[in-house]
C-alpha cells in the first residue's frame, strides 16, 4: 500500500555457452525485467537465435490466419503435440486452402457487381418492348435514348414535320423515357427538335452484347445473382468451417510460437562480447534470493550475478503494491501514468474517495441496483474484470448514497436525510467541504513526496504554503464576515507569508498560479450539480409519466413506455457523469498536488501482457 | 401562476449565467478535444493526459453555476 514492490537492481553475466539455459531458466521465472543494452565501445548486442527468423517467418503465418479467420483471442486449450515443423507445414496447407476459397469468394462477389450494373441499364429499359441487339450502329437509321418531360408532346412535333420515325416510350409521372428510331436523313432536325423537350441522354454501355427484350435478360441476369449468392454462402460456411476446426490450434500455435521467438530474439537486449554475455534489469526484492539461485544450479555455478538496491534517481520499472481490494484501482493510474519508484502511490486514495464522488453524484437506490446488475452481466461478457470491479463498487455506493438521499428513480420514497432537490446549498457546502478536505490531502502527500525528493525546506516552500494560502484567506474572510473575533491583519499576515514562500518555491508561475488552488476546490461543486440534474430530470420523467397514468386505458402503455425509455436515459447519462467526472476530480484537481508518474511498468522477461 | 417581471429577469439572468459559460466551456473543449483524439490515434497510452486536458475548461461551467445560484439566491433574499 502507498510503496510499489521493493526492486533490486541486478546484472547477470557469462559465457555464452550457458546463455540459451539461462534465457530459458528467466523466461521461467517471470521475474526479471530486462534493461535493454545499446551498443557502445565496450560491447555491442547479442545475436538471436538461428531459430528466430523461422520462428518468426511461421509467427506472421499464423497471426495472418487468425487475422483472415476473424478469430477472436481467448484462451486456447490445444496440446501441440510436434514443435515447430509441425506447425509451419499445417499453417502452410491451411493457407493455401483458405487462399483458394477466398479467391473463389472475390470472383463471385466481382459477378455480382458486374451484374449489378447491367441490372441497373436493364431496369431502365424493362417497359420498351425491343430487342436490345437493335440498340447498335446503323447506316441509315439513327437512335436515341433518353429522358424527357412530355413524351406525347414530343411525338406531336415531330409528326409534323416527317413521318420517319418510331417512338417507344415508358412513362414515370413528370418524366418519361424515350427509345427514338428516326431515318439518318433527319437526325439533326430530331436532335432539335429533342432539345426543345429539355431532353437529357442515357448511354447504355454495359448491354451491348445482349439479344432478346430487356425483361428477360433482367430475369436472367437476376437467376445468375441469385446462383452466385448461393456460392458466396457456401463459401462462408466453409470458412466458417475453417475457423471452428483450426481455431484452438492456431491460438495454441500463436501462443507457443510467440513465446519461442521472445526467448530467440532476447540475445538482442543482451550485452555481449565474443564469449560471453551480460544482462542488466530490475527484480523484486522478494524473488531475488530465488531467482539466485535458480540461475546458479542452472548454469552449475557458472554464472555471475550482481545485485543491489535502487539508489535514488534509477529509473525503476515499477510494480504496484495494493491490498486485494484496492487492486482493481491500479488501472487508474494505468489509464494515467505509472507512479515513479519514490513517490507515493495514490491507488489506495483513489479506492477510497472514487466510488464516494461517484456514489454522491448518481447517489440513487433503483439506478444503482439497475447500474450493479448491468455491470455484473457485463463482467461475464467482457474481459475488464478491473474496469467492472470499479463500477460494481461505485454502483453499490451509490445506493448507499441513493438511502442518504432517499430516492428511488427520483422518487422521494423515505424521508432523506438530506435531499438533493430542495437542500441544493446545504449539499453545496458539504461537497465543497469535501472538495477542500480533498485536495488538502493531496498537498499533504505532495509535501511527503517533496520532502523525501528534495528535502524539507522545499516541501515547506512549494506544499506547505498553499496550505498557508488558504487558512489566510480563510481567516480573511471569517473575519471579515464578523465570524471569528480575528483582525484582518492576522489573514494578511498568512497571506503575504503564503505569497513570498510561493514565490521562493515555484517562482512566478506560482504566484500565476494563486488563485487554483480555489478553482480546485469550487470545482468539488460539480458533485452536487450533476447529482441535481440527475435527480431533476428523473423527477420530470415520473412527473410526465404520472400525468399519463391519470388519463388511463391506453396512456397508462405510454406512460410505462416514458418511465422505462426516460430512465434508460437518465441512467446512461449519469453513469457517464458520474465515472468520468469523478475520474476527473481526481485527475485534475487531486493528482495536480502531488503526482509526477511517467515510470515504465514492470514487465517481467516470459509473461504474457 | 403570476408572477412579475422582476422574477423573469432574475430567472432569465440565471439562465444566462449558466447557458453561456456553458457555451465556452464547450468552445474551449472542442479544440483541446480534437487534439486530444489526433493524440491518441498516435499513442494511445495519452489516454489520460488527453482526459484530463480536455475537461480543464469545465471549470467555467462550474463558476457559472455558482454565479447563476447566487443570482437565485439573490432573488430569494431580496
Amino acid at each position: 500500500m502507498l510503496k510499489p514492490y521493493d526492486m533490486s537492481n541486478i546484472i547477470i553475466t557469462g559465457p555464452n555457452t550457458i546463455q540459451e539455459a539461462i534465457i530459458k531458466e528467466l523466461h521461467e521465472l517471470k521475474v526479471l525485467h530486462i534493461v535493454e543494452h545499446s551498443k557502445n565501445e565496450l560491447a555491442d548486442i547479442g545475436k538471436p537465435f538461428e531459430s528466430a527468423a523461422r520462428l518468426s517467418e511461421v509467427l506472421v503465418k499464423v497471426r495472418a490466419l487468425i487475422a483472415a479467420l476473424g478469430i477472436r483471442k481467448e484462451e486456447a486449450e490445444f496440446e501441440l503435440k510436434k514443435g515447430l515443423s509441425d506447425i509451419a507445414s499445417t499453417t502452410k496447407k491451411l493457407s493455401e486452402e483458405l487462399n483458394t476459397v477466398l479467391e473463389e469468394l472475390k470472383k463471385s462477389q466481382e459477378l455480382i457487381l458486374k451484374n449489378e450494373s447491367v441490372k441497373q441499364e436493364l431496369e431502365i429499359l424493362k417497359e420498351i418492348n425491343v430487342p436490345l441487339e437493335y440498340f447498335t450502329a446503323y447506316k441509315s437509321l439513327a437512335y436515341f435514348t433518353g429522358y424527357v418531360k412530355d413524351a406525347a408532346a414530343l411525338n406531336e412535333e415531330l409528326s409534323k414535320s416527317t413521318k420517319n420515325f418510331m417512338m417507344f416510350h415508358s412513362g414515370v409521372k413528370k418524366r418519361s423515357f424515350i427509345v427514338l428510331f428516326a431515318d439518318a436523313k433527319i437526325k439533326e432536325k430530331a436532335q432539335s427538335v429533342l432539345q426543345k423537350n429539355s431532353f437529357s441522354q442515357v448511354n447504355f454501355p454495359n448491354i451491348a452484347n445482349l439479344k432478346g427484350t430487356a425483361l428477360t435478360n433482367l430475369k436472367k441476369i437476376e437467376e445468375e445473382n441469385a446462383k452466385h449468392g448461393r456460392k458466396i454462402e457456401e463459401l462462408n460456411k466453409r470458412i466458417w468451417a475453417l475457423k471452428n476446426e483450426h481455431k484452438e490450434f492456431l491460438l495454441a500455435s500463436e501462443m507457443f510460437l510467440s513465446g519461442q521467438l521472445e526467448k530467440a530474439e532476447a540475445p538482442l537486449k543482451f550485452a555481449s562480447t565474443q564469449s560471453s554475455f551480460l544482462v542488466k534489469g530490475w527484480v523484486p526484492a522478494d524473488n531475488l534470493s530465488k531467482t539466485i539461485e535458480r540461475l546458479n544450479k542452472i548454469s552449475k555455478n557458472k554464472v555471475f550475478v550482481h545485485f543491489e538496491p535502487a539508489k535514488a534517481h534509477d529509473k525503476v520499472p515499477v510494480k504496484l503494491k495494493n491490498p486485494r481490494f484496492a487492486k482493481p484501482f491500479e488501472f487508474f493510474m494505468d489509464l494515467y501514468s505509472m507512479p515513479t519508484y519514490n513517490e507515493i502511490d495514490p491507488t489506495f486514495f483513489v479506492f477510497l474517495t472514487f466510488p464516494i464522488f461517484f456514489g454522491i453524484m448518481l447517489g440513487d437506490v433503483g439506478y444503482g441496483i439497475a447500474s450493479f446488475a448491468v455491470f455484473w452481466l457485463l463482467k461475464r461478457k467482457i474481459k475488464a474484470k478491473n474496469f467492472f470491479n470499479i463500477l460494481m463498487l461505485a454502483s453499490f455506493v451509490s445506493m448507499l448514497f441513493g438511502l442518504l438521499f432517499g430516492e428511488f428513480f427520483g422518487y422521494e420514497f423515505i424521508h432523506p436525510v438530506i435531499s438533493r432537490e430542495h437542500d441544493m446549498f446545504k449539499l453545496l457546502y458539504i461537497v465543497l467541504a469535501i472538495g477542500a478536505v480533498h485536495v488538502n490531502i493531496g498537498l499533504i502527500i505532495g509535501f511527503i513526496n517533496t520532502f523525501k525528493a528534495h528535502g524539507f525546506m522545499t516541501a515547506i516552500y512549494e506544499k506547505a504554503s498553499w496550505i498557508v494560502l488558504e487558512i489566510g484567506v480563510a481567516m480573511l474572510a471569517l473575519s471579515y464576515f464578523k465570524l471569528i473575533e480575528v483582525s484582518l491583519l492576522v489573514g494578511i499576515i498568512f497571506l503575504v507569508a503564503s505569497i513570498l514562500m510561493l514565490l521562493k518555491g515555484e517562482g512566478i508561475k506560482g504566484l500565476m498560479e494563486l488563485p487554483t488552488i480555489f478553482t480546485n476546490i469550487l470545482s468539488y461543486a460539480r458533485l452536487m450539480a450533476i447529482g441535481l440534474s440527475s435527480v431533476v430530470l428523473a423527477v420530470i420523467i415520473n412527473d410526465s409519466a404520472k400525468e399519463f397514468f391519470h388519463k388511463g386505458g391506453f396512456f397508462i402503455l405510454i406512460g410505462i413506455l416514458i418511465l422505462v425509455v426516460g430512465h434508460i436515459i437518465n441512467l446512461m447519462l449519469g453513469l457517464l457523469g458520474s465515472f468520468l467526472h469523478s475520474l476527473r476530480l481526481h485527475y485534475v484537481e487531486f493528482f495536480s498536488k502531488f503526482f509526477h508518474g511517467g515510470a515504465k511498468r514492470y514487465q517481467p522477461f516470459g509473461a504474457k501482457e | 401562476m403570476v408572477a412579475d417581471i422582476s422574477t423573469g429577469l432574475i430567472a432569465l439572468a440565471s439562465g444566462l449565467a449558466i447557458g453561456l459559460s456553458a457555451i465556452a466551456a464547450a468552445i474551449a473543449e472542442k479544440d483541446i478535444g480534437v487534439a486530444a483524439v489526433g493524440a491518441m490515434a498516435e499513442k494511445e497510452e495519452l489516454f489520460g493526459k488527453g482526459l484530463v486536458l480536455t475537461v480543464i475548461p469545465e471549470t467555467i461551467v462550474i463558476f457559472g453555476l455558482v454565479v447563476a445560484i447566487l443570482i437565485l439566491n439573490l432573488a430569494k433574499g431580496g
